[in-house]
């Protein structure tokens, strides 16, 4: 190979590449995911309808298919205290489900989103698979999105963050304070 | 009936299996090409069709490491850019339609391989001085390539949300970016010289360097 001597050189140094981008990883993907959540405008109207009193904390709101109404929040959307005491229900969004709210300081979208469906004593049951890329949510209070069957290839749950498609899993979400979540049923 | 084939895998033996897979292949392909007539670009586009086509699926379970670039920039030093186009469009038609997922997004990945070997081709020259290849400049362009194909496909996203979320969606792709990179450089490093070596065998007679002309006037 004197005829490309290059090439000597070249290959430890790709193996080089490789190992150290396998052991940075981890720090590079927290540090861009912070990076990348600065861009992630706290939208206000993505507490629109929401009460009044949630304005500046978290809040997780659930959509159901009108096909596939959740058994007890079936109609408008009901509001639910991050203590579980029923706030009411707004009748004026499009479509039915549930919003639990008046929660602060979390950070990590997965504990969020289990310590916000938990609020709800039962009524929002999770189930998710444990994936090399993370958690995948297939069920949200007993609608498990891998067995709906209609017009398309498949279903799966959708996660908003403030109103805008979720970049990331929920795995990988990081929050700040006055951030809402919010997952609906999305196919392909 | 006996079930022989619902053995369950952990995906690091599927993996070992699919590199075991990819090794026979590379191993039959580089047999058979002993055997072709010489200056017949367009079998040896078939040949690198093979090796992308098998290459990107088995090795699916490592994010975005796959010899699909590398092959596109070198078929487009080698050959020109509207065969580089042409192999980038069957490779990923080919591996989305069967395996992968075809979608929107397919068109912006023969887009993103399309420019990739084009500009293999524009600076065919610079990476092929005297019939050696230049390996450390080919990397380079590998490496940006990663970059740039990568960058053309996430724009496939503004299909269904708003320009606001591209830089999110971009900075949380730099990983890939890097893992598309590395991967780059370790086929440029192992699989380049190889490649050129059969490539550089068939050439057309017609023309010592990266043709310009058509297609569809030698088939």
């Amino acid at each position: 190979m004197s005829k490309i001597p290059m090439s000597n050189e070249l290959k430890p140094i790709s193996v080089i590449a490789v190992i150290a981008l396998i052991l940075l990883a981890p720090s590079i993907r927290d540090a861009l995911r912070e990076e990348a959540a600065t861009y992630v405008s706290d939208s206000e109207s993505s507490h629109d309808g929401l009460p009044e009193s949630w304005n500046n904390s978290q809040v997780m709101c659930v959509m159901f298919p009108s096909d596939t109404p959740h058994p007890k929040f079936n109609s408008g959307v009901t509001m639910i205290e991050s203590d579980g005491s029923t706030y009411g229900a707004n009748s004026e969004f499009n479509g039915t489900g549930v919003c639990v709210g008046g929660f602060t300081g979390f950070t990590e979208g997965m504990t969020f989103f289990l310590n916000s469906t938990n609020a709800t004593n039962g009524d929002l049951d999770v189930s998710y698979d444990v994936t090399e890329w993370g958690p995948y949510v297939h069920t949200i209070g007993g609608l498990n999105a891998n067995e709906l069957t209609g017009n398309f290839s498949g279903a799966y749950w959708e996660l908003l963050h403030n109103g805008e498609i979720s970049m990331v899993g929920i795995g990988d979400l990081i929050m700040s304070e006055g951030d809402v979540l919010l997952w609906r049923i999305a196919t392909w | 009936m006996y079930d022989f084939h619902n053995i369950a895998l952990t995906p690091t033996q599927s993996l070992l299996l699919n590199i075991a897979i990819l090794s026979v292949i590379v191993f039959a392909v580089l047999r058979s090409e002993r055997r072709l007539d010489d200056s017949n670009p367009l079998l040896m586009l078939g040949i690198l069709a093979i090796f992308g086509i098998s290459g990107r699926i088995l090795l699916d379970p490592l994010p975005n490491f796959q010899p699909v670039t590398v092959i596109v920039i070198l078929a487009g030093v080698y050959y020109g850019a509207p065969r580089a186009i042409a192999l980038a469009g069957v490779i990923a038609l080919t591996t989305n339609f069967v395996v992968l997922g075809h979608g929107p997004w397919t068109l912006f990945q023969v887009l993103g391989w399309g420019l990739v070997g084009a500009s293999g081709a524009y600076f065919s020259d610079y990476i092929l001085k005297e019939g050696q290849l230049m390996l450390n400049r080919l990397a380079a362009l590998a490496i940006i390539s990663a970059f740039v194909f990568n960058w053309i496909v996430s724009l496939s996203i503004l299909l269904k949300t708003d320009a606001s979320m591209l830089a999110p969606y971009l900075i949380n792709g730099l990983l890939f970016d890097l893992y598309h990179a590395a991967g780059n450089l370790i086929f440029v490093a192992w699989l380049a010289t190889p490649l050129s070596e059969i490539m550089t065998k068939h050439l057309d007679t017609s023309s010592s360097k990266a043709v310009s002309e058509p297609v569809s006037s030698t088939l």
